[in-house]
């Protein structure tokens, strides 16, 4: 009972203490500017150990610490990773790095900003506008000269596709950058995807349209209605889980041949909008998905199952064909196959080169990297050592840093062969993609700045997944085999490549950041739930004339042309910029 | 208790007695206001066109518009409806369930079988509900255990996808909820029956009750208090008919009966950049829950029940 | 119970068949609930990937402790278990402590602002200020980045504190009256008479209040990002899970992502360690629940 008295002691204080502070806080809320904001972030950054580091340290061969924070998900490393310790004594710094859990990026970047403490870098994701808009990050175009390697990580043209509307840069988008001869091994995009063992079947055809496809999937289902071991085959099932549902709905822009500009279609000739989900081409495929689903082809769970469903379902083999983006399943569903033995008996999934009709060009796959000048990554007023920030950047572009990043140590997580070439063992691939492994030991600081393409040596790939012979070994001998049979080394081949698309690209990047606060914003928002809701019913429906008049009156009622009109303003404005350069 | 409303004796008298209640009061109520009431200021975002950069104090104030936006809108209509009928369905069903169960399991004689099914009965409640929907999708699937008996048992003459018709969907998320919370919410209804007076029992049995009598007589009326205010607060609960169930279980096809109030703030609000939508939902929600609690209290009161406050 | 002879003659069918009856119900519940319960068991010990071709009931097929090898490789784990006991304790204690306090004032029947002050409490349960408010006073407390936030702001709650309220309410007024003669005063009423017949409600509300603090880890993500001294099991629990839950919107996102585990399997480790201190505990806390029986005797 004792003790009780006590704890009530203490609870009394506690609360006392924390009335007068509350007093004192109310009022600094009151004038709270971003002034003040800031002048409370480095009241309180004193307390943080991880940031005193970075003040006067630069010179002394201490090494820096700097925090960052991605909003995205992400594996965080162990505080005594190995190569991260390698890289700080080789350039002197290192990075904490934390990422988004439980929230939306807007959230996170919500709550820093109302809070005015930053991490040193960040990159906000959906909420980098947000960070922009409040005033949280730091100007770089001055700083970007002094270093070498971001100077050259990107052209003058995109550094100045960067620049918000006040002229200046403040993030440097990280990624889809190209150094020297791309080297594209997987298609790592969206396509139809087809099991080897259905091609091999059918003596691997040539298979063009969507008519095709689904003929070669029904022809091979009938012969072969179930696997080896008895289990049925599923021939055809789509994804729709959330926002995955990307599956279902954007197929019709690739059907018609233009490249994934996300959200709508852009005429390369007249540089209009188009929208894809009202085309000819639409109503085409989504009748064709009606009469497959009618004739039990499509999977008839396809709406309901969730992602994990999906991946489940994949992983057993059963599913002979399904669009989908490379990303979204291969990592899984690969190794569980090959654990099963499955990729021998040709369950492996390769990419056709599907349209709608004979003739038309497909563009799945682009050559060139995709600049997202939506986000990146940034350095927040936070930061008490913008110049060692940003030296920490440029020496993560070194060519040795970078192998350190990507390939790992030498010897131990690859070999150099004696004309300069790396190579791994079936060991050091199992390792390099064991959770626990990467935890201790790689340090990809992956959401920095980064190139795939080629090393700065001329010989290899920046990243193992692009070295060529790396890429192939790993391969099963009945995707080989398959590749073989239409002339193709790589997934890449088996589409052809296009050319990159014109300076506009990716439409996307715009669309993704919309809000309801405009009209078009609102429109597109609203487009996504009708979509959501009616392109399931439509390819369910008994009759599908009635379904798609009904679908299209809907979506006609939540102004689709708003949207248009908005995205045709941005085409517009991303023209006239990148006209300077011609 | 009720005739007790002697207004009249708040004397210096009285005050002099009840000082140590008044000054430990008056700690936690100024605990109270600074943790429950002062962060309330938030909601004049709900009046604000509210921007983090610009903070409470300096975003643009638009009155009521964005409540207006919300009512203007006929899916958020069609929210309320589904948040209030899922939570209704769910607050009669858990609280039945948790209540029948507590008695059942009382009657239970082997003191080992007891606790063991207690000990049991409240493992889900910590599962997550990722895990808890992905059980059930797995045993309504079409393959599932469900559509496995219905078949075997000539009920259904083929599969049937539970998750593609919208009137499977509340009663769905109402077995998701009983499933996972019966045992937790019945915690407290046994430990309210274990603190019944077991003169009590023995007396009825001394009376020649039977079991059905002893339930009726000794073990309801005993935990009826706690029922009693358990229910008067989940009443104003009925608005927090949930977030990630509904966000797990739901598609396409059954959004229309899905979709929680909160899910429409997500929507709208969060993954728009627009907290204001947000906390103005947050209003209402908070707005009908008092007043389905005073009403609540208020009939309860006038009944001679017990009552909240 | 001898006493039963009198009216065995008349119930004994109707008994049987309800033994009979809710036996059986107890059986199907216990089987409806715990096989889920050990289907995660079985996949949180089976291999991820193989998990995936699905097929896994009881049994794991492919046997693998590497899902919990994952969980608990995790860096900061140690760091987190002990805060989240730490945290666990002091929460439980500090809300036990105050809620039995608001609690016994608002049972008092002739308490003065009884009435004003349940009201005060019941509003709490139904309205917040949302996130952004709360983190702006969370950080003028200087809550932010201390151990404090966890425990301090949700110390009292309306809901422990009705549970305890009625309880107390239904201890007979005799007692308070006749120590009130005896010159006690109320500190003492509350710590000598009340609260040891309370034991049976303060250990439920002990339960409820130490599984919040166990399982909670929004408060560290939102309140200790940068303080990784302060984090707790949970918030690297679901650091863990949100990094192979694949939900990235990028391919770098899911490179960065894939492993040899799956979510699933991860998951169902990291669910069965969550739940495992909770089943320990549980049986000390239920001895309390049964003690409820003798302390009932006094109440006359």
């Amino acid at each position: 009972m004792k003790t009780k008295k006590i704890l009530s002691v203490l609870l009394a204080a506690a609360m006392m203490s924390a009335m007068f502070t509350g007093c004192g806080g109310g009022d600094s809320a009151q004038t709270g500017t971003n002034a003040d904001a800031d002048a409370d972030a480095n009241a309180n950054s004193g307390t943080q150990t991880g940031d005193s580091g970075n003040k006067e340290a630069s010179g002394s061969g201490e090494i820096k610490e700097f925090t960052a924070f991605f909003a995205v998900p992400g594996s965080e490393i162990n505080d005594d990773n190995e190569i991260q310790q390698m890289i700080a004594e080789k350039i002197g710094a290192k990075v904490k790095e934390t990422w988004l859990t439980g929230q939306s990026a807007q959230e996170a970047v919500g709550t820093l900003i109302a809070g005015g403490e930053y991490p040193d870098f960040i990159d906000g994701g959906d909420g980098m506008a947000q960070l922009y808009d409040a005033g949280a990050l730091v100007a770089l175009d001055d700083y970007i000269d002094k270093y070498p390697n971001i100077k050259e990580f990107l052209t003058e043209e995109e550094w100045d596709r960067l620049r918000q509307d006040d002229g200046h840069i403040y993030w440097i988008q990280q990624f889809g950058n190209i150094y020297g001869e791309e080297k594209a091994t997987t298609h790592n995009d969206e396509a139809f995807w087809i099991q080897t063992r259905v091609l091999e079947w059918a003596g691997y055809p040539e298979v063009h349209t969507m008519d095709q496809y689904f003929d070669l999937i029904e022809s091979y289902n009938e012969a072969n209605p179930a696997m080896e071991d008895g289990t049925t085959n599923i021939p055809y099932t789509i994804l729709c889980d959330d926002w995955r549902y990307f599956c279902l709905e954007n197929a019709p822009q690739f059907l018609d041949g233009y490249p994934n500009d996300g959200s709508c279609i852009v005429d390369p000739e007249t540089l209009t909008i188009i929208d894809y989900n009202t085309t000819p081409t639409a109503k085409r495929y989504f009748q064709k998905l009606n009469e497959e689903f009618q004739k039990g082809i499509v999977d008839p769970e396809s709406f309901t199952q969730t992602y994990d469903e999906y991946i489940a379902k994949l992983s057993t083999g059963r599913v002979l064909g399904m669009i989908d983006q490379w990303w979204d399943f291969a990592y899984t569903v690969n190794d569980s196959l090959k654990q099963q033995g499955l990729d021998v008996k040709g369950c492996n999934y390769v990419p056709l080169p599907i349209t709608i009709d004979e003739g038309i060009k497909n563009q799945w796959h682009n050559s060139g990297g995709t600049l997202n000048v939506a986000s990146g990554i940034a350095i927040t007023t936070s930061c008490k050592d913008v110049e060692g920030a940003m030296q920490f950047i440029n020496d993560l572009l070194d060519q040795e840093v970078h192998d350190l990043r990507f390939w790992g140590v030498k010897d131990v997580d690859y070999n150099v062969e004696e004309s300069g070439e790396f190579s791994r063992t079936e060991d050091m691939r199992m390792q390099s993609s064991d959770t626990a492994y990467k935890a201790s030991h790689a340090c990809t600081y992956s959401y920095f700045p980064q190139y795939t393409g080629t090393s700065r040596d001329g010989v290899n790939a920046m990243k193992p997944e692009n070295q060529p012979a790396e890429f192939y070994d790993s391969l099963s001998k009945n995707v080989q085999e398959c590749f073989a049979a239409y002339g193709a080394e790589t997934y890449v081949d088996m589409l052809g490549t296009s050319e990159a698309p014109g300076p506009w690209y990716p439409m996307y990047s715009y669309s993704n950041n919309m809000t309801t606060a405009t009209e078009g914003g609102m429109a597109w928002t609203k487009m996504g739930e009708i979509k959501h809701e009616y392109l399931p019913k439509v390819v369910m429906a008994s009759d599908f004339e009635g379904a798609w008049e009904e679908y299209m009156e809907v979506y006609n009622g939540c102004n689709p042309q708003a949207f248009v009109d908005e995205m045709q303003a941005e085409l517009d404005r991303r023209m006239a910029e990148a006209a300077k350069y011609n | 208790m009720a005739s007790q409303e002697k207004k009249k004796n708040i004397t210096w008298k009285e005050i002099k007695k009840q000082k140590v209640l008044i000054i430990w009061s008056l700690v936690l109520v100024i605990y109270g206001v600074i943790f429950y009431y002062l962060p309330l200021a938030g909601w004049a975002m709900a009046f604000q066109d509210y921007k983090p950069k610009n903070g409470l104090f300096h975003s643009a104030f638009v009155g009521m518009d964005k409540f207006k936006q919300l009512f203007s809108d006929a899916s958020f209509i069609r929210v309320i409806r589904n948040t209030l009928g899922m939570g209704v369905i769910n607050l009669i069903v858990t609280f039945v369930m948790a209540i029948l169960f507590a008695i059942l399991l009382n009657e239970v004689k082997s003191n080992g079988g007891k606790k063991t099914v207690q000990t049991i009965s409240y493992l889900p409640h910590f599962l997550s509900w990722i895990i808890v929907t992905g059980i059930l999708h797995d045993a309504l699937s079409s393959t599932g255990i469900i559509n496995e008996l219905l078949l075997k048992f000539h009920i259904l003459d083929q599969p049937l996808n539970f998750f593609a018709h919208p009137k499977f969907f509340w009663p769905i998320v109402a077995f998701a909820n009983v499933w996972k919370e019966t045992g937790w919410n019945a915690i407290i209804y046994l430990s309210a029956i274990t603190a019944i007076d077991p003169s009590l029992y023995e007396a009825a049995n001394m009376d020649g009750a039977g079991r059905w009598a002893r339930i009726r007589y000794v073990t309801l009326p005993g935990i009826k208090p706690t029922i009693m205010i358990l229910l008067l607060m989940n009443v104003g609960n009925v608005l927090n008919a949930g977030f990630e169930i509904q966000y797990l279980l739901g598609n396409g096809l059954v959004q229309s009966v899905s979709q929680t109030i909160d899910i429409y703030v997500l929507k709208w609000g969060i993954s728009q950049n627009d907290f204001s939508i947000g906390t103005a939902a947050g209003i209402f929600k908070s707005f009908v829950s008092i007043v389905l609690i005073v009403i609540a209290n208020q009939i309860a009161k006038k009944n001679g029940e017990e009552r909240l406050f | 119970m001898e006493k039963n002879k009198s009216g065995k003659i008349k119930t004994s069918v109707w008994d049987k068949v309800f033994v009979v009856c809710n036996t059986l119900f107890m059986v199907a519940f216990v089987i409806i609930t715990l096989y889920p319960v050990l289907n995660t068991l079985a996949i949180s010990l089976n291999d991820g990937t193989d998990a995936l071709r699905g097929g896994i009931y009881l049994w794991p097929r492919k046997w693998t402790f590497k899902n919990y090898i994952t969980v608990l490789q995790k860096d900061n784990l140690i760091t987190g278990a002990y805060i989240t006991v730490a945290r666990t304790i002091i929460g439980t204690l500090l809300a036990l402590v105050a809620n039995a306090i608001l609690a016994f004032i608002v049972s008092r029947k002739n308490f003065i602002f009884k009435r004003s002050l349940s009201l005060f409490w019941v509003v709490t349960m139904y309205v917040n200020g949302g996130m952004i408010p709360t983190f702006l006073l969370y950080k003028n407390l200087h809550l932010t980045n201390s151990f404090w936030v966890y425990v301090v702001p949700g110390m009292v709650s309306a809901f422990n504190m009705l549970v305890i309220r009625t309880y107390m309410a239904g201890i007979p007024d005799s007692l308070e009256e006749s120590a009130q003669l005896d010159g006690a005063g109320y500190t003492t009423i509350f710590v000598k008479i009340i609260s040891p017949l309370c034991k049976p409600v303060y250990a439920t509300v002990a339960l409820f209040v130490a599984v919040g603090q166990w399982n909670s880890w929004f408060d560290a993500m939102l309140y200790n990002r940068m303080s990784s001294h302060l984090t707790t099991l949970q918030y690297e629990l679901m650091k863990l899970l949100s990094s192979v839950t694949n939900q990235g919107t990028s391919a770098e996102a899911m490179k960065n992502a894939a492993g040899t585990v799956t979510p699933t399997s991860v998951r169902a480790a990291a669910t069965v360690l969550t739940m495992l201190p909770i089943i320990c505990l549980y049986p000390f806390l239920q001895r309390y629940f049964v003690t409820g029986l003798t302390i009932g005797g006094v109440k006359e």
